[in-house]
């Protein structure tokens, strides 16, 4: 349009004549993505917390298996040793910016016993020094030590469990579990640390073994699964496409942690559709305040809009000068909700947001504990959503009034008061 | 009353009329019963002309008068503008041609609240896309005529009744149009002030032979216009 320049120009002056209706209008939009910004990183922050929590305590951010094994969790579904080299491999050519970091397991469900009685327990052998990067349960000690390399026959297990077992460390149990012969095998092993990870289920029913151990024991030469932790989730589904040829030539089946962790990933969803409940009431909010502040300098500016009519503007152009006034405000508060957001967020809540005065402690959430101190995480993908979103909520809010401002008869807006 | 001024305009529509109108109507669609603001109204102002129209409060002047600039359409009949016919026009045409052919100064100065007094006097100019430097210089020469020398980048609050009145007059001729409607511009001014806007308006008439249709109750403005129309309850009273 040719006059463009001119509106553009004419509405920048409208805006600077009403500096404080303006800035009032531009602060109501640029708080409120603030506030947007602010929410998102903070719930990015939580949401990638509880799913590092959720993997690093199941099987990772992505998992080979041999198929069928997540239905039986049987040995006879086990993974070759050449199957084990070929996702390592496979892992091992994946784009990340930090190396993957992959465990081999070798898992099964069967009993512990001591002499107090029997339980049913979930028993993984691991590589002692890739555990302790992986599921860091070597961090939630209570008693003795993690496994370390050169470990035989020992154990470490949840707290509740020894409890319930009446064991402690340097205790003697006995693992049962159907071997990969078919025969029940027992194991006899001795309790070298004991933990508490704050999650119930686990501490229950979690015992940690020497990798060689339930090699021997289970007679297994492979292994079950190889999970692997990834630098950061938002890798889990390009690595999934990196790697699903070279398993499936080999054999192995290769799934994300929403496939292997449903309880979490429903839960994330569950507190995404809560946000974004929370942000539309919000904008709700914003753009009936956008559209009543512009609306309203609409109703006090008639005449000079009718004024325009009679100098020569069409009612297009003049509800273009009202809706550009929109389109100025919604950018200026972009900018200004951006750098608030993200200032707000650096300067007051850099080492994260404590919420744990609200709520009691140790509350599981989707298998996960939840942390009280969400650290805000900046997802540039989020932040610029929230500015779409802003940007939509802004111009769709100048709608009505430039389409009133269009429809004002000049012959009756010029008219003396 | 003066001789009506015949100077041409220098445009191309000479030969046409600045204004005809036939049988033009304007009926308000009001409860209990339609008000008829303007019935039935023949009016020809030849380009040049310096007319007045009169009348008593209500007797439709203000509606002929936006009628005549396209800013209201007509419930009937038809307007023409240096020949080119008005009435249903589609509201970006109608505004084409109230930025080429029509200026407008209103009772009440009507500025842009938010431009000093030159941006306003130069702000059709601006959207008819004439380049900068010309339009400060006709600014520049038509405010020493009409004594706003100074005033140029003051805004309009910091000027007076008579002042922004001569500005929106300024605004009206400088785009050089055909016809300048003006509604009563006098009805806010002391009569000295009232006295030496019609001298501007009148010697932009005689020198650039813009048209000048007035609606007045004003025996100033009557006395010195070359034709008196009289409207009557919405109709012409020869």
């Amino acid at each position: 349009m040719v006059r463009l320049p001119t509106l553009t120009w004419l509405a920048l002056r409208n805006l600077s004549r009403e500096m404080r209706r303006s800035a009032l209008t531009a602060a109501a939009m640029a708080v409120g993505l603030a506030l947007l910004i602010f929410s998102r990183t903070i719930a990015d922050g939580a949401h990638e917390d509880w799913i590092d929590a959720g993997v690093r305590l199941g099987s990772g951010h992505v998992t080979f298996n041999a198929p069928g094994y997540r239905d039986s969790e049987s040995l006879d579904d086990r993974m070759s040793t050449a199957q084990v080299e070929a996702s390592l491999a496979a892992i091992a050519e994946a784009g990340t910016p930090d190396p993957p970091l992959p465990s081999v397991r070798v898992a099964t469900r069967g009993l512990a016993s001591s002499p107090s009685g029997a339980l049913p327990a979930f028993i993984i052998g691991v590589d002692a020094a890739t555990e302790t990067m992986f599921s860091k349960l070597n961090e939630e000690v209570v008693d003795g030590r993690y496994l370390q390399d050169g470990d035989r026959l020992h154990a470490y297990l949840g707290e509740a469990l020894a409890e319930r077992l009446g064991l402690r460390t340097g205790s003697r149990m006995v693992l049962t579990a159907q071997a990969a012969s078919g025969d029940i095998e027992g194991q006899l092993v001795r309790v070298v640390g004991i933990y508490n990870s704050g999650v119930e289920a686990l501490d229950q029913t979690l015992i940690h073994v020497p990798l060689g151990t339930a090699r021997s024991w289970l007679g297994v030469e492979g292994a079950t699964a190889v999970a692997v932790l990834l630098p950061h989730s938002s890798f889990t589904d390009p690595v999934l496409e990196e790697t699903e040829a070279a398993a499936g030539r080999a054999g192995v089946e290769v799934v994300g942690w929403p496939e292997t962790a449903p309880d979490l990933y429903s839960a994330l969803k569950l507190d995404d559709g809560g946000d974004w409940a929370f942000h539309i009431i919000l904008f709700a909010i914003v753009a009936l305040a956008i559209l009543n502040a512009i609306f309203i300098s609409v109703l006090h500016r008639k005449r000079e809009l009718g004024l325009l009519r009679a100098l020569g503007l069409s009612g297009r152009e003049t509800g273009l000068v009202v809706y550009i006034e929109g389109i100025l405000l919604t950018v200026a508060s972009g900018f200004a909700g951006v750098a608030l957001g993200l200032v707000v967020m650096v300067v007051f809540f850099r080492d994260g947001l404590d919420i744990s005065g609200f709520m009691p402690e140790d509350i599981n959430f989707g298998g996960v504990t939840f942390d009280p101190v969400m650290i805000p995480v900046i997802e540039v993908k989020h932040v610029v959503q929230s500015v779409l979103m802003t940007f939509v909520i802004g111009l769709s809010a100048a709608l009505y009034p430039a389409w009133h401002a269009a429809r004002l008869d000049p012959a009756e807006t010029v008219k003396v008061d | 009353m003066r001789d009506n001024a015949t100077a041409g305009n220098g445009t191309n529509e000479v030969g046409h009329p600045a204004v005809h109108t036939e049988g033009l109507w304007k009926i308000y669609p009001q409860e209990p019963s339609p008000v008829e603001a303007v019935r039935g109204v023949d009016l020809e102002v030849a380009a040049g002309e310096f007319v007045a129209m009169a009348g008593p409060s209500g007797s439709g002047k203000t509606t002929v008068l936006n009628l005549l600039g396209g800013l209201t359409r007509p419930s009937r009949g038809k307007v023409w503008i240096a020949g080119r016919e008005i009435s249903d026009l589609p509201d970006r045409e109608l505004a084409k041609v109230r930025l080429s052919r029509i200026g407008f100064v209103f009772q009440s100065y009507n500025l842009l609240p938010v431009l000093t007094a030159a941006e306003n006097a130069e702000f059709t100019m601006l959207l008819q896309g004439v380049p900068a430097r010309e339009r400060r210089e006709r600014v520049r020469r038509l405010f020493a005529e009409v004594g706003l020398e100074g005033l140029e980048d003051r805004m309009p609050p910091k000027l007076s009744g008579g002042q922004q009145q001569r500005v929106a007059v300024a605004r009206a001729v400088l785009a050089n149009p055909t016809l300048v409607l003006a509604d009563e511009p006098t009805a806010n001014l002391d009569s000295s002030t009232a006295e030496a806007l019609l001298d501007v308006m009148e010697k932009l008439n005689r020198e650039k032979g813009t048209t000048f249709v007035f609606s007045t109750h004003d025996p100033r403005v009557m006395e010195r216009a070359g034709r008196l129309i009289r409207l009557v309850d919405g109709l012409v009273e020869e």
